[in-house]
C-alpha cells in the first residue's frame, strides 16, 4: 500500500494522478471535494413493518455487497440452481430480495417460499469473489446461509409459514425429536434403542450426541461409532435426556423452538456433569459450533469434538489399526457442512486411506463444491423431489468413476443418496461403518430399508449388487443418448452435472 | 407499453398451451430478480424494468411457440441467459415476457471425430469444459465472466475472449446455431447451411447478423461449437514497469512478435495499479516505484510454449520489464480470468470504504491511440469524481484483441455507489458515458469491443459510428420483426417503426 503523494502534488488536478483515497499526505482538496458533494445522500424511507425493518437493517449491507456485484459466479456451483435453473432461487436473488425489501418493492410474503430452495451447503460463499478477494481486508465474507436463515426466521415471525416446515416443527416440538420415521412415532423412550446390547453408560464427562436421523433411521452409524470408540478404549456415555439439537428448527426459521431445545440439552449436560460432546453428524456440529454459542455466549463452554476428526487422530497415533480388508471401489462424498462450511476434508480422506483393500478414487474438495445430496437446510421436508434430483445428480457424478460404493460422512445425506444409488447400483455407506468393518466390528443396526436390502443381497452373494465392469463409462466412449431429457432435473447428459473437475 | 394486467392473464392462458405451469412465473420476486444485470442499475427505478412474466422453456420448439404467441399478441419478448451482460441487453424496458433460456443446458452431441460439440444455449463454458476434460478437449471461449455467462448470451453479445488472440472470439468458435426469429419461425444459421462448417462462401454470411444483436433479432437455442485440444501448458508471466510508457511499448512489442502460442496480453495502467494497491489480495504488493504492469499469456503444448515464452521474456527484458515471479504470475492470471478479481468496494475521495457496483467501458481502440484515449477517459471520470463520491476511478486495462496487436479492448473500470443514485447522479453518469463514447469515435475506435453498445448514453452515438449501416440495421429489424416485439427499446431500433412514435 502506498500513498503515491508526490504524484498527486506534481499534477495541478489531484484527481488526474493516481492516488490512494484516505492516505495522509493526500492533497487537502480531496477531502474538501467530498464535503461539497453534489449528490445528497439518499434518504431511505424507513419501512413501516418493524420486523422487516429490523431484518433489513441487519442484512442490507451484506446484501448490497452482493447486489452491487451481481456477477453470479456462485450460480453454477449452487446445487439448487444446477437442478432447477431458476434464477429466483439463486444466492444472487436471496441477497437482491433484501435490497428490494428495503426499497419497499417486495415483502416477506412475496419471497418466503423462494427461500425454501436452499440446502445451506455454503458453496456460493466459497465461490463468491467477495469472499475470495476482499474477505480478509474488509473482514467481510458473503454469508448467504445466514441470510437465508434470517429470511426464514422473519417469515415465521411474520406468520408466513411453509406447510411442510410448520408441521415438521410442530411434530418435533411434540415428540422432542424429528419425525424421521414418518408415521412411526419417535421419542425419548426409543432414542437409545440403537445402542441395545452395547452396554454404554448414561451421562459422564464425555457424551456421544446422536442426531435424530442416526438415532432412529440409520442406526448403523451410531452403532459403528460407539463400537469403534469402545475398541479404542475411549470412555463415553449417552446423553441423560437427549432432545433434537434444534438445528433443523433454526434452519427452517423456528428460532424460539430451536432455542428451547438448546436450553433443554444444555441443562441435561449440566445435570450429568458433561464437559465434552462427541458429534458424529455434521449438522449437529454446525448447531453446537454456531447456533449454541450464539444462544448462550460464553456460557456454552463445552468442548465439541467431531468424531471423524477424532478417528483420524486415533489412526494417526496407532490407537486404531484397521486391518480387515474391505473389497470395495469407493469414492468419497464431501458432506457440505464439513467441506464447504467447516473446511474439514482432510481427515475423512485420511480415515479412508487407512482402510486396507479399498480402491479409493478421490474427487478433490473444490470440484465437490458443486456436489450436494440435497438433504440439508430443510429442503427434503418441503421439496423431497428436489432433494431426490440433487442426490441423483450426485450419484451420476459417482457413476462416471470406476466405483461401486459412495462413502459419505453425514447420516442425513445417506438416506436420499442410498435411494439414488439403488437406481444406478451403487452402494452408499457411511465412513464410520466402513471403518468399523475394517476394525473387525460386526456393526449391526439398520441402514434404512434400501440400504439393508442392498447389503443383504451382497452378503448372501445374491445377484443384486455386482461390481460394475471396470472402465464401463470411461472417456473415449461416445457419450450416450445426449439430449434425451430436456426436462430440468433429468440428470441425463446435462453437462452442468459433469464429473471430472477442470478449473 | 408495458402490457396491462388483464392481458397478462390472456398471455398466461396462451402460454399454458405450450408450457407446464411450473415453467411460467408471474410472482413479483420472480420478475424483480430478472430485471437487472451487473451493469450500473438505477436501483431507485427498479420497478420500471421488471418483466410482466417469466418463462423457462426447455426446447427450441417451446421457445418458438412462445415467440409465436408473443408475436400474435404483440407482446414484448426479452431473451435472458446468464444475466451477466454489461450493456443491459437482458433488462426489460417495456415489460412483456422474459424468456429465460437457462434450462436449455444439455449437451446434445459430442463429435469426437470432427471435434465439435452441440449444446443448448443455456450451458455455461466452465461446466462444458468440465464435461469435455475427460476427452482431452476444451472450448476456449474464455471471458472474464467464464464461470457465469452462458453460450446464448455469448451469441447474443458476440462476446470477446481473453485468449481470443490464440483461439478466436465467440464469433469464431460458434460454428452454427438454431435460431428462433421474432415471428416464431426457426432457422439454422452458420457458414452456409452447414452445422459443422467453419468457412463457406455460399450466399450472404448470415451468422454474424444473428450474433451480437442483443436479443433484438431472436433467440439462439442450440449451438454447435468448435473444440480444441486441452492445452498442456499455460504460461502467464507478469512484468512490472516504472512507468506507463515503457509498459505500453512492451505490450505492443509482445503482441507484434508473431508468437503462435500467444493468447493475449494485458496492460494495467497507473490508475489500475494504484487501485489494486488499495486492497486487492490477488495483487501482491509491489514497491512504490512499480507503476504499470503487463501480462502475456501463452497456451499450447509444453515444447512450443517454452520456445515462445523465451522469445517473449527476451522482448520484455529489452523494454525494461521486471519479472514478478512464477507465484504471482500464475496466481494473478488464474484470479483475473477465472473469477474477475475486482474488489467490489470503492472509496470516497477522503478514504471511506463503500460498496460500489462495477462498470466496465469496453471500446475497441487501435494500439496507436491507447495513450491518448487513456488520458481522455480518466479526465471524464475525474470530472465525475470532482462533483460527487458516487463515482470512483478503478483504472484501466488494455487487452489485445487479435494476434497481430492491431487493436485493443480498452476498458476503464468505474465504481458506482448505486445506493446513492438518484436521477441527477444517473444523468451525470449517462452524460459521462456519452463523452466516453465520443472520445472513442474521435480516435477511430468502436464503442464496444465485447459487451455491446446499447446502454443509455453510449447508444446515442451508435448511428454516428455505423453511418448508413445504422439505417440498414433499421431496415433489417423491421423486416425480421414487423411488430417490434423482440427486446424493444434497445439500440434505438424503435426508429425502425416511425408510425409507432
Ligand atoms: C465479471 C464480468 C466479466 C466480464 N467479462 C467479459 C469478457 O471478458 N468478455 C465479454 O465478452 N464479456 C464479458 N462480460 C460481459 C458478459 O459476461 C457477456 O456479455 C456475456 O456474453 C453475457 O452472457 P449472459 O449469458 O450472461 O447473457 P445475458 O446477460 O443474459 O444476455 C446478454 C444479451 O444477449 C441476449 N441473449 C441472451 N440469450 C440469448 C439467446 N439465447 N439468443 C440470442 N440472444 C440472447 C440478451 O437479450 C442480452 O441482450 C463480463 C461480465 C461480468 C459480470
Ligand atoms: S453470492 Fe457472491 S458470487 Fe453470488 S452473486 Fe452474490 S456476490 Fe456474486
Amino acid at each position: 500500500m502506498t500513498d503515491l503523494d508526490h504524484d498527486a502534488q506534481a499534477s495541478a488536478d489531484p484527481l488526474l494522478a493516481p492516488f490512494t483515497p484516505g492516505m495522509h499526505g493526500n492533497p487537502p482538496e480531496l477531502a474538501e471535494l467530498t464535503r461539497n458533494d453534489e449528490i445528497v445522500p439518499q434518504v431511505v424511507i424507513p419501512l413501516a413493518d418493524v420486523k422487516t425493518r429490523e431484518f433489513v437493517e441487519e442484512w442490507h449491507n451484506a446484501s448490497y455487497n452482493c447486489y452491487s456485484s451481481g456477477h453470479k459466479f456462485c450460480r453454477e456451483v449452487c446445487p439448487v440452481v444446477t437442478e432447477t435453473r431458476n434464477e429466483s432461487w439463486s444466492p444472487t436473488a436471496f441477497h437482491a430480495n433484501v435490497v428490494a425489501m428495503e426499497r419497499g418493492e417486495l415483502t416477506i410474503e412475496d419471497v418466503a417460499a423462494d427461500y425454501v430452495n436452499c440446502t445451506g451447503c455454503g458453496a456460493c460463499e466459497l465461490r463468491c469473489p467477495n469472499t475470495l478477494y476482499t474477505g480478509d481486508f474488509y473482514r467481510f465474507r458473503t454469508r448467504t446461509v445466514d441470510v437465508v436463515k434470517a429470511a426464514r426466521a422473519l417469515a415465521v415471525e411474520s406468520g408466513v409459514h411453509q406447510e411442510g416446515y410448520r408441521s415438521w416443527n410442530a411434530r418435533t416440538a411434540e415428540r422432542s425429536h424429528e419425525p424421521v420415521l414418518g408415521e412411526v412415532p419417535v421419542g425419548q423412550d426409543t432414542v437409545r434403542d440403537w445402542a441395545d446390547g452395547l452396554g454404554i453408560p448414561v451421562g459422564g464427562e464425555t457424551i456421544l450426541f446422536v442426531d435424530c436421523e442416526a438415532a432412529f433411521y440409520r442406526t448403523s452409524v451410531p452403532r459403528a461409532v460407539a463400537q469403534v470408540l469402545q475398541k479404542a478404549g475411549y470412555e463415553f456415555g449417552l446423553m441423560g435426556e437427549q432432545w433434537c439439537c434444534g438445528g433443523p428448527a433454526a434452519e427452517m426459521g423456528y428460532v424460539d423452538q430451536a432455542r428451547t431445545f438448546a436450553e433443554h440439552n444444555l441443562a441435561s449436560w449440566r445435570a450429568t456433569g458433561t464437559r465434552r460432546l462427541l458429534v458424529l453428524d455434521p449438522h449437529d456440529y454446525i448447531s453446537f459450533t454456531e447456533d449454541y454459542p450464539k444462544f448462550f455466549g460464553a456460557d456454552f463452554d463445552l468442548e465439541v469434538v467431531l468424531v471423524v476428526e477424532l478417528f483420524a487422530e486415533m489412526i494417526r497415533d496407532g490407537r486404531l489399526v484397521p486391518d480387515v480388508a474391505v473389497d470395495r471401489a469407493i469414492t468419497y462424498h464431501d458432506p457440505c457442512r464439513l467441506n464447504k462450511r467447516k473446511g474439514i476434508w482432510k481427515e475423512p480422506r485420511e480415515v479412508l486411506r487407512s482402510i486396507p483393500g479399498l480402491r479409493f478414487e478421490d474427487v478433490d474438495r473444490v470440484t465437490q463444491w458443486s456436489y450436494c445430496s440435497g438433504a440439508g437446510g430443510g429442503l427434503a421436508v418441503e421439496k423431497p423431489e428436489l432433494t431426490a434430483a440433487i442426490s441423483a445428480r450426485r450419484l451420476d457424478h459417482a457413476g462416471r468413476l470406476d466405483v461401486d460404493t459412495l462413502v459419505s460422512a453425514c447420516p442425513w445425506s445417506e438416506r436420499p443418496l442410498t435411494e439414488a444409488g439403488d437406481d444406478v447400483d451403487i452402494d452408499v455407506l457411511d465412513i464410520h461403518e466402513l471403518l468399523a468393518t475394517s476394525l473387525g466390528i460386526e456393526v449391526g443396526g439398520s441402514r434404512g430399508e434400501t440400504g439393508d436390502r442392498r447389503l443383504a443381497q451382497a452378503r448372501t452373494g445374491a445377484m443384486g449388487r455386482v461390481r460394475r465392469t471396470k472402465g464401463a463409462r470411461g472417456p473415449g466412449d461416445a457419450p450416450s443418448g445426449a439430449g434425451s431429457g430436456d426436462a430440468p432435473g433429468g440428470a441425463g447428459s446435462d453437462a452442468a452435472g459433469s464429473g471430472a473437475g477442470d478449473r | 407499453m408495458t402490457i396491462m394486467l388483464e392481458d397478462v392473464d390472456e398471455v398466461v392462458r396462451a402460454l399454458r398451451t405450450v408450457l407446464a405451469d411450473e415453467q411460467i412465473l408471474t410472482g413479483r420476486a420472480d420478475r424483480f430478480n430478472r430485471a437487472r444485470v451487473p451493469a450500473p442499475f438505477p436501483v431507485h427505478r427498479w420497478a420500471e424494468r421488471v418483466p410482466d412474466l417469466v418463462v423457462l422453456p426447455t426446447s427450441t420448439e417451446q421457445v418458438a411457440a412462445i415467440v409465436k404467441i408473443a408475436h400474435d399478441l404483440r407482446v414484448p419478448v426479452v431473451p435472458r441467459d446468464g444475466g451477466t451482460g454489461l450493456t443491459d441487453g437482458a433488462v426489460p424496458l417495456r415489460g412483456g415476457i422474459l424468456i429465460d433460456v437457462k434450462r436449455m443446458n444439455q449437451v446434445h452431441e459430442l463429435d469426437l471425430v470432427n471435434r465439435t460439440v452441440t449444446v443448448g444455449t443455456g450451458i455455461n463454458m466452465l461446466k462444458l469444459n468440465e464435461y469435455l476434460a475427460p476427452y482431452g478437449l476444451f472450448y476456449p471461449d474464455d471471458p472474464a465472466s467464464y464461470p457465469c455467462s452462458l453460450v446464448g448470451g455469448r451469441i447474443g453479445t458476440s462476446g470477446w475472449s481473453l485468449i481470443g488472440a490464440r483461439y478466436g472470439h465467440t464469433r469464431d468458435l460458434v460454428m452454427s446455431f438454431d435460431h428462433v426469429l421474432p415471428t416464431g419461425e426457426v432457422i439454422h444459421v452458420g457458414d452456409g447451411i452447414g452445422h459443422k462448417v467453419s468457412k463457406s462462401s455460399s450466399g450472404y454470411q448470415l451468422k454474424h447478423l444473428f450474433m451480437g444483436h442483443q436479443g433484438t433479432l431472436g433467440i439462439a437455442t442450440r449451438a454447435t461449437l468448435k473444440l480444441f485440444p486441452k492445452p498442456e501448458a499455460e504460461l502467464s508471466p507478469f512484468w512490472a514497469f516504472y512507468n506507463y510508457d515503457d509498459a505500453y511499448a512492451c505490450t505492443g512489442a509482445l503482441a507484434r512478435a508473431g508468437v503462435a502460442t500467444f493468447a493475449g496480453a494485458v496492460l494495467f495502467d497507473e490508475h489500475k495499479v494504484a487501485y489494486l494497491r488499495r486492497d486487492d489480495e490477488a495483487y501482491i504488493p509491489q514497491p512504490n516505484d512499480v507503476r504499470a504492469l503487463v501480462c502475456a499469456v501463452m497456451y499450447g503444448w509444453d515444447d512450443e510454449v517454452r520456445a515462445g515464452g523465451r522469445r517473449l521474456f527476451r522482448i520484455a527484458k529489452e523494454h525494461g520489464a521486471r519479472y514478478l515471479g512464477d507465484e504471482i504470475s500464475e496466481g494473478d492470471w488464474a484470479a483475473r480470468h477465472d473469477r474477475y478479481a475486482t474488489p467490489l468496494h470503492g472509496r470516497t475521495k477522503d478514504g471511506q470504504v463503500v460498496p460500489m457496483s462495477w462498470h466496465c467501458e469496453d471500446a475497441a481502440i487501435n494500439y496507436s491511440q491507447l495513450p491518448s484515449v487513456t488520458r481522455a477517459w480518466h479526465e471524464i471520470v475525474a470530472d465525475l469524481r470532482r462533483r460527487t463520491d458516487v463515482f470512483d476511478d478503478w483504472g484501466m486495462f488494455a487487452y489485445t484483441q487479435g494476434s497481430t496487436g492491431v487493436d485493443y479492448l480498452t476498458e476503464i473500470d468505474v465504481g458506482i455507489w448505486e445506493q446513492q443514485l438518484d436521477d441527477r447522479a444517473w444523468a451525470m453518469w449517462v452524460d459521462a458515458k456519452r463523452r466516453i463514447a465520443r472520445v472513442t469515435l474521435d480516435h477511430g475506435g468502436s464503442i464496444s469491443a465485447c459487451h455491446g453498445s446499447c446502454r443509455e448514453g453510449e447508444v446515442d452515438l451508435v448511428p454516428e459510428e455505423l453511418g448508413r449501416g445504422f439505417d440498414l440495421m433499421l431496415d433489417i429489424k423491421r423486416t425480421l420483426d414487423p411488430h417490434n416485439i423482440m427486446n424493444p427499446g434497445k439500440y434505438l431500433l424503435d426508429r425502425a417503426y416511425p408510425e409507432e412514435g
